[in-house]
């Protein structure tokens, strides 16, 4: 048996990572989504979060999580800006946390925790923690949706739906 | 591992995602709970005026001792949550002559409340007749002296006399009427001294026992020593500023962001005292949310009282009374915790009727300004519906911020219209463009059988004077057959409106005597007239922090007799009650019928 050399090691392992990456992808992408309630989602949703150079504590009331698989959550919540407040409402409503990377209405989001807000004109920005905008997607309005919530998650076949109000989009596992 | 290869997949083998950009704010927007970008090129809601519209109220202010009060809620500058919402006004009959007396409450200052200046005082206006009153606060004993917000009545000794409830920040206090123009304030002793931020409480027997029961919205929760920033301050010596703004401009902050309070149930005991049975009754509010308004009213129609809190920037709340002590929070399924987009509003002032004489109690909510104010329709089995913007109520209300807001027949037509107090919070608003002004226009609408149209103020008349409008009471104050209101202004004097309307229809006015409690909350009336069946409910509170009195006013139209008045009385029991006639105040005593 005849030694390798280093970068014989690092290709091999590299090809070797891609390799079972790439088996790992159409995993993750049967893995559906599960809703999360009661213990299961406040166990997992922060208290407070930090955006743009403020924390703001989170509105209990309106957090949503979901699983994918056994361990992936995607958990959104809106905080609690002060007052009759302005404009920073339009853009950034609370926040958007994805310990996987996922799709958002049919845009890929990594793994992060950002800032999101729901526009009036059909929108839903996410950004990161300084203010960019990292994806900006449609939502679609359901006008059938009986008693619409602040922000809620429901299934969608394995997929999950984030309304805010009427307006939802899918998020999907990738 | 699993983890590493979710971070390559992550970082590595993903499409590159578009570059970030940095997001412009975008067209400002105020109203927090909802709230819609509008541009306008004037002001919505002020000096908006109809050569052709009849006048309906005359501004007799001057010509009553009203004149004199003043009521005062901190700086000019609302540097603080604390200064901009108080107060109520109450209409009610407190030395039993048949006339409507005022109970107007007062503010405070900071400086008052540390003790460095006097308190503004309460003022309680005997009625004299012929729109004279007379100040009689002192000899009454009703000075307050307190941060008064609202203000709740009810008999709740049976003693025949109406007490007042007066939800303070700090001490809250219950004035028991001593029967002989006095009061004495009992609070302490009776167990309902509550502290922290009152508001509108009402009063009802929601277990039955023939004894009024008292429930107490908590707002905010705010300590003097140590207030959030102020305006002024806001961007300086790393106070953040950028949460406490409206479209932009530094304002005072809160409610969001701040404690809110919880709320208290008060059952009365046989001895009289109260307990406190906010926990076991599941109602205490452990989410505390920001309680303004709050009303005992039958939703359900079990005999058994519901009670509903409107919250400011969080969902209203309506507990079905389950009859065994307890309650059951149903705001979600019902459809009134929110409006019917979803979206938790900024809850201010309550109106209770039956607007289209269903026979179902309905709800209209009082919002902030680029926000509409929401009308909710009973379905029946505790559903609610949003019909805001069918019902004509929607577009026309978003410049403006609603306050006290009252159901009332004004023409006497048997339609329940409706009238709205509004002003802002901000004084900012006068140096900007933003359609919305801080004194603003009340609101009166004409109800077409179930939809809403605005009655138009005629160039120089009450409704096209413009008011920073808090409290709101309604009540016939010359027993003339027409509905009159007083009005509670922030930082100025109060608004004594008197019913003009040239063309009226017949009316009827009813003051319920029960067997317990004796004042008659919790009934509810129902008045046929050919093959209209009106709903009136006797309740405490609602309104915004104030109270409408509590002799009901039935228009009649065009009808010249009563074919059937049905009452059921608190205690459950049905009694149909003849009436010969129509255009009069009739006294019903339980069980004994009408005196007319």
């Amino acid at each position: 048996m005849c030694a390798m050399k280093p970068q014989q090691k690092i290709l091999i392992t590299v090809v070797a990572l891609l390799v079972f990456a790439s088996f790992s992808v159409p995993v993750f992408a049967q893995d559906g989504g599960t809703v999360l309630a009661g213990a299961e989602l406040t166990r997992v949703v922060p208290t407070s979060f930090y955006f743009q150079g403020q924390s703001a504590p989170t509105q209990m009331r309106n957090t949503a999580a979901a699983r994918f698989g056994k361990e992936r959550f995607v958990i959104v919540g809106m905080v609690d800006t002060s007052g009759y407040s302005a404009e920073i409402r339009a853009r950034y409503q609370g926040f958007f946390i994805t310990d996987s990377s996922i799709t958002v209405g049919g845009g890929t989001l990594a793994t992060g925790a950002y800032g999101f807000g729901f526009t009036n004109d059909g929108k839903l920005n996410i950004l990161d923690l300084s203010g960019n905008q990292m994806l900006s997607v449609s939502t679609t309005n359901d006008k059938a949706l009986r008693r619409p919530r602040p922000l809620t998650m429901m299934m969608d076949g394995s997929n999950v739906r984030l309304y805010a109000g009427r307006d939802y989009v899918v998020i999907a596992a990738k | 591992m699993f983890g590493f290869v979710t971070v390559l997949l992550s970082f590595s083998l993903l499409p590159a995602q578009t570059p970030p950009q940095k997001v412009e704010p975008q067209q400002p927007m105020g109203g927090a709970s909802t709230g819609r970008p509008a541009t306008y090129t004037s002001r919505r809601t002020a000096g908006i005026t109809d050569p052709n519209a009849p006048v309906v109220f005359e501004d007799v202010t001057d010509k009553t001792a009203l004149a004199n009060f003043r009521h005062v809620s901190g700086g000019t500058a609302k540097d603080y949550i604390l200064e901009t919402p108080s107060g109520g006004v109450a209409i009610f009959d407190y030395d039993n002559d048949g006339r409507s007396d005022i109970y107007l409450l007062n503010g405070s200052t900071i400086a008052a409340q540390q003790g460095k200046e006097k308190a503004p005082r309460a003022a309680l206006y005997r009625n004299l007749g012929n729109w004279k009153f007379e100040d009689v606060t002192e000899k009454a004993g009703v000075t307050n002296e307190r941060w008064g917000f609202g203000v709740a009545v009810g008999d709740y000794d049976n003693d025949g006399y109406a007490d007042l409830y007066v939800g303070n920040f700090g001490v809250s206090r219950l004035y028991h009427n001593n029967g002989n123009g006095t009061f004495t304030d009992v609070a302490e002793k009776l167990n309902v001294a509550r502290r922290g931020w009152s508001t509108g409480a009402s009063w009802g027997d929601y277990d039955g026992d023939g004894r009024l029961d008292l429930f107490v919205p908590g707002y905010v929760q705010i300590d003097l020593n140590n207030l959030p920033p102020n305006p002024s301050a806001a961007g300086k010596d790393g106070v953040a500023q950028n949460f406490c703004q409206f479209r932009g401009v530094p304002v005072m902050c809160g409610p969001r962001g701040l404690t809110g309070d919880g709320d208290t149930l008060y059952h009365q005991k046989a001895d009289g005292t109260f307990e406190d049975v906010s926990v076991k009754a599941g109602v205490s509010d452990p989410e505390k949310f920001y309680g303004f308004s709050s009303v005992f009213v039958h939703v359900d129609d079990d005999k058994l009282l519901d009670l509903l809190v409107v919250n400011d920037s969080t969902p209203n709340q309506l507990y079905i009374n389950k009859g065994n002590g307890t309650f059951e929070e149903i705001g979600y399924p019902s459809g009134v915790a929110v409006n019917e987009n979803g979206r938790e509003q900024a809850g201010m002032g309550l109106a209770v009727g039956d607007y289209d004489n269903d026979g179902r109690v309905d709800f209209h909510i009082t919002n902030f300004s680029d926000d509409s104010n929401t009308l909710y329709h009973n379905d029946g089995d505790t559903n609610f519906t949003d019909v805001t913007f069918q019902a004509g109520l929607g577009e026309v209300s978003i410049p403006f911020l609603g306050w006290g807001t009252s159901f009332l027949d004004y023409d006497n037509d048997g339609w329940q219209d409706l009238f709205v107090v509004n002003g802002h919070v901000y004084p900012v608003v006068d140096a900007h463009q933003w359609g919305t002004s801080y004194a603003q226009q009340a609101l009166l609408f004409r109800n077409l059988k179930g939809k809403f149209e605005r009655v138009g103020a005629q160039p120089g008349s009450a409704l096209a004077s413009a008011w920073p409008g808090r409290g709101l009471a309604i009540g016939d104050l010359d027993a003339d057959g027409r509905l009159d209101l007083v009005i509670n202004n922030l930082d100025g004097r109060p608004t004594v409106l008197r019913n003009v309307a040239a063309s009226t229809g017949h009316w009827l006015r009813l003051k319920l005597i029960a067997k317990t409690p004796r004042d008659a909350i919790g009934s509810v009336v129902y008045v046929t007239t050919g093959k209209t069946r009106q709903r009136q409910d006797v309740f405490s509170g609602a309104v915004y922090c104030s109270q409408n009195d509590l002799t009901l006013h039935v228009g009649l139209g065009a009808a010249t007799k009563v074919d059937k008045l049905e009452i059921q009385w608190p205690d459950g029991s049905t009694e149909v009650v003849d009436v010969a006639g129509v255009d009069k105040t009739i006294t019903i005593t339980q069980g004994k019928g009408a005196k007319q």
